[in-house]
């Protein structure tokens, strides 16, 4: 879609700022000066020694900014991989095996592809209030279609290849032949899915925080953020409170989209002119 | 004919899914079903509830429980509210029609513009402006849209005064109405602009090296005919399928605008609905929004045959 190489100037940005995201859910004690669950005076102003001062029950906004770091790279990446494994099962078995197994399973990914997934996952969020890996299974389980369709269509190439063929003559099995001789060759069209699907869950998970479905303790960004709207830190303009969390989703996402876009434009052979 | 019956089944078929969801949902979420189909967070004492129990007929076998909500649905009852104390279909009736206006003009707006800017950004690709612009799209397309709203409405809300920050008009007049919609409507058409463009924009880079443009080069046409009047066609069409896929999406993102900009619409009635546990409107919302969607779908697939003749071919 959008074609980058896999250098200059965005490339590095989105490595750089990943990397930084990435060492923040590492080491968060050794990066945050206190604890995120400590209280100081509340509506602290940033320059009380607290470098981005404290919200409305003392905590420092700083801390809290680094911890947020890890649960919400914890959902996104993870229910990308689960969106992922749907996704390269259902495209992979009705590439290989075509006639009804495709015929079902793609008539089944058009018919969810239909399906509004925010109000959806809205929905079941509000019946399941869900925790961290409850929510990353909500987030994982409704977004595989882009993926199946890639791999479907890549498999039907694939499969028709030398290799594949011999494979087939060899004697190996139908699963087999399938996940060491097409995944491999299918693996650079999913990587950029990959990552877009990460993107998206991020999203996703800061959509339901903002309204206060999920886990209100879990302490992403998205949390962060939800309290800084409902307990006035935006209506006082307190944009120490509010900002912060949300450039992190959005830096946090422009980079991971960076990196899977670049990678999508190395596969098409297409370079940024 | 094999290709609308195929899309038509389709549709039905996303339909009726909805519709099971929406009817196992209740029923197979823990908890006592009857509490999930009134709603949380509301005190009925138990001899009523028994009496919910049998009005809802939750006490019949299921095969009846599901042809009665079918029936139900058929015949536009979507349940009631027992926290606001109405019909659930009335509720969203008086709702929905802002939030379509909101999220018509916004997408309107948005296909517009991005497919427009787009086509420039693909067929100067590689020049200053076309770099910054598909940059500034993607940041947009990034940003979580409440968190948009919330930057837009801090600086020219609160900082400029130049727009008022809550509801739909002071006065019921069009002026009032526009000054009041202009700054949500234009976060959420920077949104969908900004998904259009990026897809347009490769779309275009994929096009430009076709023989059909190669050969209005060498007809001698200048430049921009040559993309407004041949390239923008055919590079639209992805887009065109985006837009309609997208809309589900882009009317989540008006819900979210809603709660920022205080806007009494379908938004604001699904975060109340989430704040009460009114879980039967709720559910009504999400099937407005999923027919809202299919019905996009119909109509980007009638505009899409109209661009296409290929589409209109295989019909015939």
């Amino acid at each position: 879609m959008i074609h980058f190489e896999r250098q200059g100037l965005l490339w590095y940005s989105g490595i750089f700022l990943l990397g930084i995201f990435i060492v923040m859910a590492i080491f968060p004690s050794q990066i945050a000066p206190y604890d995120p669950g400590e209280r100081f005076m509340p509506y602290e102003e940033p320059e009380s020694g607290h470098l981005l001062g404290t919200n409305d029950i003392g905590n420092d906004i700083f801390s809290e900014l680094v911890s947020g770091a890890r649960i919400s790279l914890i959902i996104g990446f993870a229910s990308a991989i689960l969106t992922t494994i749907i996704g390269l099962a259902i495209g992979l078995t009705a590439g290989y095996f075509r006639g009804l197994a495709d015929e079902v399973l793609m008539g089944l990914t058009d018919v969810v592809l239909i399906i509004p997934k925010i109000p959806l996952i809205i929905v079941l969020a509000a019946f399941l209030r869900p925790g961290l890996w409850l929510l990353v299974l909500v987030l994982g389980v409704f977004s595989w279609e882009s993926i199946a369709r890639v791999v479907r269509s890549k498999t039907l190439q694939v499969r028709e290849m030398g290799f594949v063929k011999s494979a087939e003559c060899m004697g190996f099995g139908s699963l087999h032949i399938m996940i060491s001789e097409i995944i491999p060759n299918i693996i650079y069209v999913v990587t950029p899915k990959f990552m877009l699907a990460t993107a998206a869950a991020m999203i996703s998970e800061a959509s339901l925080s903002f309204l206060g479905l999920g886990d209100p303790s879990m302490g992403s960004w998205g949390n962060m953020l939800s309290f800084a709207f409902s307990r006035g830190g935006f209506v006082r303009d307190m944009w120490w409170w509010y900002l912060p969390p949300g450039l992190c989703i959005t830096l946090c996402v422009i980079s991971i989209t960076v990196i899977g876009f670049a990678f999508e434009g190395e596969d098409e052979g297409v370079r940024i002119e | 004919m094999g290709y609308v019956l195929k899309k038509a089944i389709r549709y039905i078929a996303s339909f009726f899914a909805i519709i099971c969801l929406n009817f196992a949902l209740p029923r197979a979420m823990p908890g006592d079903p009857v509490m999930n189909l009134i709603g949380e967070d509301i005190y009925v004492p138990a001899s009523k509830l028994e009496e919910i129990r049998s009005e809802i007929g939750l006490d019949l076998p299921i095969s009846e429980q599901f042809t009665d909500y079918l029936w139900g649905i058929l015949h536009g009852d979507l349940g009631y509210s027992y926290h606001l104390h109405g019909e659930v279909s009335s509720l969203i009736l008086s709702r929905l029609s802002w939030t379509l206006l909101f999220v018509g003009v916004s997408v309107i707006l948005g296909a517009v513009i991005g497919i427009l800017a787009g086509a420039l950004a693909g067929w100067r690709a590689g020049t200053l402006k076309s770099r910054f612009i598909t940059c500034a799209s993607m940041a947009v397309a990034c940003t979580p849209p409440y968190f948009l709203a919330m930057l837009f409405l801090t600086v020219f809300a609160f900082k400029l005064g130049l727009f008022p920050f809550k509801g739909f008009y002071d006065e019921p007049t069009i002026w009032s109405v526009i000054h009041h919609l202009f700054l949500p409507v234009l976060v959420l058409t920077l949104f969908s602009a900004s998904r259009n463009l990026l897809v347009m924009r490769g779309s275009v880079i994929q096009e430009k090296k076709s023989l059909y443009a190669l050969y209005a080069k060498a007809k001698g046409l200048y430049d921009q005919n040559i993309l407004f009047r041949h390239v923008l066609r055919n590079a639209s069409l992805p887009v065109i399928t985006l837009i309609a896929l997208d809309f589900g999406f882009i009317f989540s993102g008006a819900l979210f605008l809603e709660i920022v900009f205080s806007l009494n619409g379908m938004g604001t009635l699904i975060y109340d609905a989430i704040m009460g546990r009114d879980y039967p409107l709720l559910q009504g919302t999400f099937l407005v929004i999923a027919i809202a969607v299919i019905v996009a779908n119909i109509i980007a697939d009638i505009l899409y045959a109209v661009l296409d003749p290929r589409i209109r071919r295989k019909d015939a």
